[in-house]
């Protein structure tokens, strides 16, 4: 199964996020959960980077909270509310929002 | 086209995530999709006609308003949590649906897709 996760807040998930199995893990990082891509915490990067080579961050809630493109991990594409229900649709066959 | 179905729980407007399921629902009707949208808990108050806008707080009453308008988006209430919150039918938005739960589990059977945001 292909599984999308709408990771929405800026908090340790390695538990959450280590226990779903899925043939293709897409992480996508929208509200809080945008400081996963572009925030620092002791000098280390959030540990959610680690969870799938898929990773999108929602480009409206990221500039919201301040931050640039040029700020975010590189591992982490930058994607419109358009791009996202084209993954929604196309690219994964469930949606879970945590 | 296909349909999307989301269930939006306990979230207050104003709150992040109705900001967040809105602003998908606009997207996805952009792009010829069809949308369910479940409020329940503190949600319902979407769906309560007289929501006044103020400068920088979020106010979504006109944009769902405008999705209503485009007749491929539906909002639908808990009844009991409206209820609940003293919101009763008078109240509730030109176009918007009061149901009991029964009503969401339908849509997420006939759905292509199904985000459900949880309480928070």
């Amino acid at each position: 199964m292909k599984l999308g996760v709408l990771v929405s807040d800026f908090r340790n998930m390695d538990d959450t996020l280590s226990r779903l199995k899925a043939d293709k893990l897409g992480v996508i990082l929208v509200s809080n959960g945008v400081y996963h891509a572009a925030a620092k915490e002791g000098g280390k990067k959030s540990s959610v980077l680690e969870k799938s080579p898929h990773l999108y961050v929602l480009s409206e809630d990221l500039q919201s909270r301040g931050f640039s493109e040029a700020e975010i991990d590189t591992r982490v594409k930058s994607i419109t509310y358009s791009d996202l229900v084209d993954l929604i649709f196309t690219e994964y066959e469930k949606i879970i929002w945590i | 086209m296909s349909k999307l179905t989301i269930g939006v729980f306990s979230s207050l407007v104003g709150s992040l995530s109705l900001d967040f399921a809105v602003k998908l629902s606009e997207a996805a009707i952009k792009k010829g999709h069809a949308v369910d949208f479940w409020v329940s808990g503190n949600a319902t108050m979407l769906s309560k006609k007289g929501q006044r806008a103020f400068k920088d707080y979020s106010a979504l009453q006109k944009p769902v308003q405008e999705l209503l308008a485009t007749g491929k988006f539906q909002i639908t209430a808990c009844e009991a949590c409206a209820e609940a919150r003293g919101y009763h039918k008078e109240d509730t938005l030109e176009g918007c649906k009061r149901h009991s739960m029964d009503w969401y589990l339908a849509s997420c059977f006939s759905a292509d897709r199904v985000l459900h945001i949880g309480g928070d």
